[in-house]
């Protein structure tokens, strides 16, 4: 059981954030866009691994929230073509999955060059903070 | 082993010298010239078809026999009857040696290629068992993101507005289902990957001192709640290389048990290790409840929950210990309950020191 308090919210004068979320299940990056602009930060969608990619290629985001299981063009696809292009490490990939990958696996993408990751479900505090310190690491 | 045909050679050899030799004899005592020379011919000839008769015999049974021996110690080494030498005999008992020994070689031969196919079948079962337990996690855990994500916004009523405390409330209940749901969504996970044998482990170096510290913090805002003592009673130095990760998810399922069968305000629970020679000995103590001695055989099973009053007012699903003992056994330990009833109870566990680093 956890027992929230009152958490006191996030200083009005943080910066906007513009984060790209890429998932294929469109009730999460609905919640994730509502939860993150409350929040006062601005959210582009991309519905999958393609489309998540000639996005990062064409514009700067603070973060990028991407899902590793999406049919297709997955989340590791997106991760290698980012690498292969030396793209990986100028951009800050928050790495988010209910898939039953291995803590082995989580650290191998973080020694490739990916910010930090989070497991689903999600913890919307934590998930926030994660955002604000990859896109202000 | 002295090989058949030196026998035969053997014997064939001294009886053709033996009846030479008499043949000798029988010609030099002999009375008259003539029946020497007769008995010395007749002499000869009974040797020297002693020694070609041994020699067919030894061509007709023993090389066969020899073939059919290469043949057996190949089939040995291979399991496979395919590459034999042909054998060709006259010899009655031998031919039926040889056909029965190709037959059984090929029901061996069948046998050892079916077992192989089932093998693959099972393991082909397997596979897919995990791909199926990790598919239905993922599809289970996946509409809950969205049922937590917007519970919590809720909950924090700066981001959506003000509740009132019925609505609050319903919130809430709805936001702890939520989470057992994840919970035993984990759980049965877990088990089933501790049942295939594909729960992966990673070791590291744990300072256990620090270690059982670190796991009595993430309990103080339950304990502090309830007014239960959770202390450490471990005052050595030792490491152990093992996965810290599990053997932490040993200590929490085992704590939050015991938080559950003791009485607030007097409940104590103490934690601890000690070196017990071949390996380190964890133990979580607990002054609570008890366990029967019917029932401490039971707990360990999947599901298993005891029916008192007190555990009908818990929510756990009965998977905790069994995981428990998963993951122990795992690592190469034991694990296993000391109990009185109205007492309480001490779960111990070891974890081998073979696997502990300097
Ligand atoms: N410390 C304890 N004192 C008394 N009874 C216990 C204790 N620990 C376990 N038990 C009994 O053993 C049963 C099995 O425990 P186990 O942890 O496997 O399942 P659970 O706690 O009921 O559910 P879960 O752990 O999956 O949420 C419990 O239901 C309880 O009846
Ligand atoms: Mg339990």
């Amino acid at each position: 059981m956890k027992f929230r308090t009152n958490i006191e919210k996030n200083d009005k004068d943080s910066k906007e954030l513009n984060v790209l979320i890429i998932d294929d299940n469109e009730q999460i990056t609905k919640m994730l866009t509502t939860f993150l602009e409350l929040n006062n930060h601005k959210c582009i969608v991309a519905n999958d691994g393609k489309q998540g990619l000639a996005l990062i290629q064409e514009n700067h985001y603070d973060v990028i929230l991407l899902d590793l299981a999406m049919p297709e063009f997955d989340g590791y696809a997106v991760i290698e073509s980012l690498e292969s292009k030396g793209m990986l490490k100028n951009n800050k990939i928050i790495v988010f999955t209910a898939s039953t990958i291995t803590q082995e696996g989580l650290d191998e993408l973080v020694n490739r060059g990916v910010s930090s990751y989070i497991l689903k479900p999600i913890d919307i505090d934590l998930l926030l903070s994660k955002i604000i310190q990859s896109a202000t690491s | 082993m002295i090989p058949i045909k030196y026998i035969l050679f053997l014997v064939s050899g001294v009886s053709s010298f033996i009846i030479f030799y008499m043949g000798l004899v029988n010609y030099i005592t002999a009375i008259d010239g003539v029946t020497g020379i007769i008995l010395l011919i007749f002499a000869t000839a009974v040797s020297a078809g002693t020694l070609l008769s041994t020699t067919y015999i030894s061509k007709s049974i023993t090389k066969p026999i020899e073939k059919l021996a290469e043949n057996m110690t190949e089939f040995s080494k291979t399991n496979k009857i395919i590459n034999k030498k042909p054998i060709n005999t006259n010899i009655k008992e031998i031919y039926e040696l040889n056909t029965n020994f190709e037959s059984m070689g090929k029901k061996v031969e069948e046998t050892i290629s079916m077992q192989n196919e089932y093998v693959e079948k099972l393991k082909h079962i397997d596979k897919k068992k995990v791909e199926f337990s990790s598919m239905v996690s993922h599809e289970l855990k996946t509409p809950l993101v969205p049922i937590l994500g917007y519970v919590q916004m809720l909950q924090k009523q700066e981001l959506m507005g003000p509740l009132n405390n019925q609505q609050l409330d319903a919130i809430n209940e709805i936001y702890s289902s939520a989470l057992k749901l994840q919970k035993l969504v984990g759980d049965i996970l877990t088990t089933q990957k501790l049942d295939l044998g594909k729960l992966v482990f990673n070791n590291e170096n744990i300072q256990i001192s620090e270690f059982l510290d670190l796991i009595i913090k993430d309990f103080t805002p339950i304990t502090h709640l309830k007014k239960i003592q959770l202390v450490k009673e471990y005052d050595a130095n030792d490491m152990l290389f093992s996965d810290r990760d599990r053997i932490n998810q040993v200590f929490s399922n085992l704590i939050k048990n015991s938080i559950d069968f003791v009485v607030p305000e007097t409940g104590q629970i103490i934690i601890g290790a000690k070196l017990d020679n071949q390996s380190m000995q964890f133990f979580v103590k607990d002054n609570g409840v008890g366990i029967s001695m019917d029932n401490q055989k039971e707990i360990f099973k999947k599901f298993y929950q005891i029916d008192t009053s007190t555990s009908r007012k818990r929510d756990g699903s009965g998977l905790g210990l069994a995981i428990c003992k998963g993951i122990i056994e795992g690592l190469g330990g034991k694990i296993w309950v000391e109990s009185k009833e109205n007492i309480g109870t001490t779960f111990y566990f070891t974890i081998p020191i073979h696997s502990m680093s300097k």
